[in-house]
């Protein structure tokens, strides 16, 4: 951040504390007039740890823990954490749950879109799809708050299996939703590619290339929308995808339309799926039984998040414990893409174009490494960051 | 004579400060601006607030304390609001305000009108440019950009109405658009006229100088309190004067204040439903509309005129 | 290219009613499901603690008063819980359920959040 006040320019502080992002993040961007020249991102306000404090709890009790790293795909975070334990223990998960997980998996894609789509309208100071969005939203809300019992956290998920189980009831309901919300994405999506005054603010902003977004490392629909072929649900298929299988959506353009038509495009690939698990969804149990102690051993999880893949570092020690895990999540992969694409343009396209990859900040908040090649490693053991931490905050204060 | 003079004074001050000016007026701006705000709700669905609502608002910022950054001018931090305010319920004297004829009328108040109703932007875009704060000064720029943008376009369709009536006062142009519906003749001029106050006002979709999501509130980022409020309070006053005046001059008089309440609500609706409907744009979007379409529409409608007028004589 | 796509909505919307739920004088139906209070049956608990075990909030607590007549006491902190449900799930005696009507728990009162099932057992 010194090198940007060094060059004196006009900085526009955004964040932690703004109406633009109701997350602590801070950007700094410098701008020349209305044009943005440089962007700085400084992510951790709201690093939580979650990572260390999973270590200390049992497998049981660190599922709801890695659940609420995310509110808003809390089932996704659970489901690959699940995956990766009953893979590491060696259970074989019965049919039907796994399909109760793709299924509250795609509602909950349908609701993070939903709520994605109101926010990014919001930015472009169109509130009125906001709203409406969100309204319309508040359908699959109360499918997953009559599913599992609760809107946010749906504790879905076990070890071993899934707690809730679909009856009649609740298949008509989804129904119901699945084709009222069918029609409305019909509208959005005509509205999004044919309103005159919306597509002056997305149309040809914030253009990402194919190469720019494979060297930024983008994940997601963010990647997808510039025709970066990456979708785990295809590629790597988990849980019951192989029996129902996605069919990857891209577009070639890479700018701010590519993708808000990728999501609601996306969004009708997840009601294809409802409907279809709804149909054919296996008899069966509901789960296995797991034991509480996970053989020693490690392994990768990786699954498709709303946003992007989500990846799952798990290791166990034998023990009731995690010995460690770590998650990765898609936003802090796509971030450096916004800091890319914002210089150049203008200060009004800043919130859309941070938008534009739905950034999650409470996801993001996980540490990196940046390798710059001096592949200097740097171990600190508990008790030097906590001498590290204090001298900080004494230096700060000085 | 001597208490002819009194009379005067008093009458003139009660139009001033209790009817149909001053209190009165801010009156009708908060029951405007409910109109507004519920209306913007119900179209998108919500509930909206409750008729109470902007007085209740109002009242709690007036009672609340005002924050004087150390980096302003102290001085005209405190005065801008109250300028603002006063110059456009000084500008309500001119007015056929509720649908009663204006108190006062010299020959160009038009203009003088037109220009108290600018100060309000003025006001705001010097208060954003006192300010240290970052998110003031782009939304100082921008306010300043965008009153340059739309001034001349905006004067120039008031004048429209102004050039057939033969006068530049406003008493005498209402007597001449009583009755006629220049929004016929003129539809060009009217289109900009409406789309002008929607710049003034900085109601979306015209409100990049104060947009959220970029620049918090803009040019008013830094205030709070009482100088909120006044702000706020001019802002309020100025939409109804705004819409007094259009639709005296396009919609076919405001004679009586029935008219004048189905009139300039008719218009609010209007405007309203393009707030709700639009995008907000950037403001070099903003200007560019201004110079490309504005100007030239008024133009166009300047010819229009007087060719016609040509053609009658 | 159109302007004012969202016109029809608008309409219809202006002619009709909110769609907002005035809480707390109109309330819509709670689900079945809804994960709320939990209340628990004491006449099949075995004392297990397997409920406390798995509660990743640390909401349960649960205290054996008498091993041989089988009483138990369960203590719950409803400020703790975060809902989730495991608890209900871990417990094979099914003695545990999440309550559909109290779910409106704020209370001004910390004894609120203390809720000890079984108390009655100890005066016997
Ligand atoms: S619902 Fe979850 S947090 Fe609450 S008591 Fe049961 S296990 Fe604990
Ligand atoms: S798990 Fe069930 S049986 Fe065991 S102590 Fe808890 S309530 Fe009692």
């Amino acid at each position: 951040m010194s090198e940007v006040g060094k060059r004196e320019s006009f900085t526009i502080p955004i964040g932690p504390q703004h109406p633009a992002l109701k997350e602590p993040e801070h950007f700094l961007i410098s701008v020349d007039g209305e044009i943005v020249t440089d962007a700085v991102v400084r992510l951790g306000y709201a690093h939580r740890g979650i990572e260390k404090a999973v270590e200390s709890r049992t497998w049981v009790q660190s599922l709801y823990m890695l659940e609420r790293i995310c509110g808003i795909c809390s089932h996704i975070h659970a489901m690959a954490y699940c995956l990766g334990v009953e893979q590491l223990a060696g259970v074989e998960v019965p049919p039907r749950a796994q399909a109760i997980r793709v299924l509250v998996a795609e509602l909950e894609r349908i609701h993070s879109h939903l709520l994605w789509f109101g926010v990014s309208a919001h930015e472009a100071g169109f509130d009125t799809l906001f709203m409406y969005t969100w309204r319309d939203r508040e359908k699959v809300m109360d499918l997953l708050e009559g599913f599992s019992g609760n809107r946010v956290n749906y504790s879905v998920n076990v070890l071993g299996g899934v707690k809730f189980d679909i009856d009649d009831a609740q298949a008509i309901a989804i129904r119901e939703a699945v084709s009222f919300l069918e029609e409305r994405t019909h509208h959005y999506l005509d509205v999004v590619t044919k309103d005159t005054m919306f597509l002056q603010r997305t149309r040809g902003i914030g253009v990402m290339t194919r190469s720019q977004a494979e060297v930024l490392g983008t994940v997601g629909p963010t990647a997808r929308a510039s025709n970066v072929y990456r979708e785990i649900r295809v590629e790597a298929p988990y849980a019951a995808y192989d029996k129902y299988p996605v069919k990857i959506i891209l577009d070639n353009r890479g700018d701010l339309e590519a993708r808000f038509v990728v999501r609601l495009t996306e969004l009708f690939e997840s009601y294809r799926i409802i409907l279809e698990i709804l149909e054919t969804l296996p008899d069966g149990d509901l789960t296995t039984r797991i034991p509480r102690r996970i053989k020693a051993g490690e392994t990768v999880s990786r699954v498709e998040a709303p946003r992007g893949e989500l990846f799952y570092f798990i290791k166990s020690n034998g023990s009731d414990t995690p010995e460690r895990i770590r998650a990765r999540t898609p936003t802090i992969c796509n971030m450096m893409s916004v800091m890319k694409l914002l210089v150049g343009h203008q200060l009004a396209d800043v919130p859309m174009i941070l938008a534009g990859i739905d950034p999650c900040f409470s996801c993001n908040d996980r540490m990196v490494a940046l390798n710059r090649g001096r592949n200097k490693e740097q171990l600190l053991t508990w008790e030097a960051l906590r001498q590290y931490g204090i001298d900080y905050y004494k230096r700060r204060s000085d | 004579m001597g208490s002819t003079t009194i009379k005067d004074v008093l009458i003139s001050l009660t139009a001033l400060l209790i009817f149909p000016g001053g209190l009165f007026l801010l009156l009708v701006s908060l029951a405007y601006e409910w109109v507004d705000r519920k209306l913007l709700a119900r179209m998108q669905n919500r509930v909206g607030p409750r008729w109470f609502q902007p007085m209740a608002d109002t009242i709690k910022l007036l009672a609340k304390e005002e924050i004087v950054p150390d980096a302003v001018d102290a001085s005209l931090f405190i005065g801008l609001p109250i300028v603002a305010l006063a110059g456009v319920l000084t500008a309500a004297i001119y007015m056929p305000f509720p649908g009663l004829p204006p108190i006062g009328s010299f020959p160009g108040d038009l203009i003088v009108t037109v220009f108290l109703l600018s100060l309000v932007t003025i006001c705001l875009g010097l208060a954003g440019a006192n300010t240290l704060d970052r998110f003031s000064l782009v939304g100082a720029t921008r306010t300043l950009t965008q009153l340059f943008a739309y001034e001349a376009p905006f004067l120039l369709a008031l004048l429209g109405p102004a050039f057939v009536a033969r006068s530049w006062e406003i008493s005498e142009i209402i007597s001449y658009t009583d009755g006629r519906w220049l929004l016929i003749t003129q539809p060009f001029g009217f289109i900009v006229a409406v789309i002008g106050l929607i710049g003034k006002l900085e109601i979306p979709p015209l409100d990049a100088p104060e947009a959220e999501t970029e620049i918090v509130a803009g040019a008013l980022t830094e205030y709070s309190g009482r100088g909120l409020a006044l702000f706020r309070l001019a802002k309020g006053v100025a939409l109804v004067l705004g819409l007094t005046l259009i639709a005296a001059f396009y919609l076919g008089g405001v004679a009586t204040p029935l008219l004048f309440l189905v009139k300039t609500l008719a218009l609010l609706l209007v405007i309203v439903g393009i707030h709700a409907l639009f995008t907000r744009l950037r403001i070099d979007q903003t200007v560019g509309l201004w110079w490309k379409y504005g100007t030239l529409l008024v133009l166009v409608q300047w010819l229009g005129i007087i060719i016609w007028q040509g053609v009658m004589i | 290219m159109k302007f004012g796509t969202m016109l029809g909505d608008l309409t219809i919307s202006l002619f009709s009613k909110p769609s907002t739920e005035r809480y707390p004088f109109e309330r819509s139906e709670t689900p079945e499901r809804l994960r709320g209070l939990l209340i628990w049956h004491p006449e099949k608990c075995i004392g297990c603690g397997l409920c406390a075990k798995d509660c990743p909030a640390g909401a349960l607590d649960v205290i054996v008063l008498d091993k041989e007549s089988k009483k138990y006491q369960l203590r719950y902190y409803p400020d703790r819980c975060i809902f989730c449900g495991q608890c209900v799930y871990s417990c094979r005696q099914g003695c545990l359920e999440m309550s559909n009507e109290k779910w409106e728990l704020a209370a001004l009162d910390r004894s609120a959040f203390e809720i000890i099932y079984g108390e009655c057992l100890e005066n016997e």
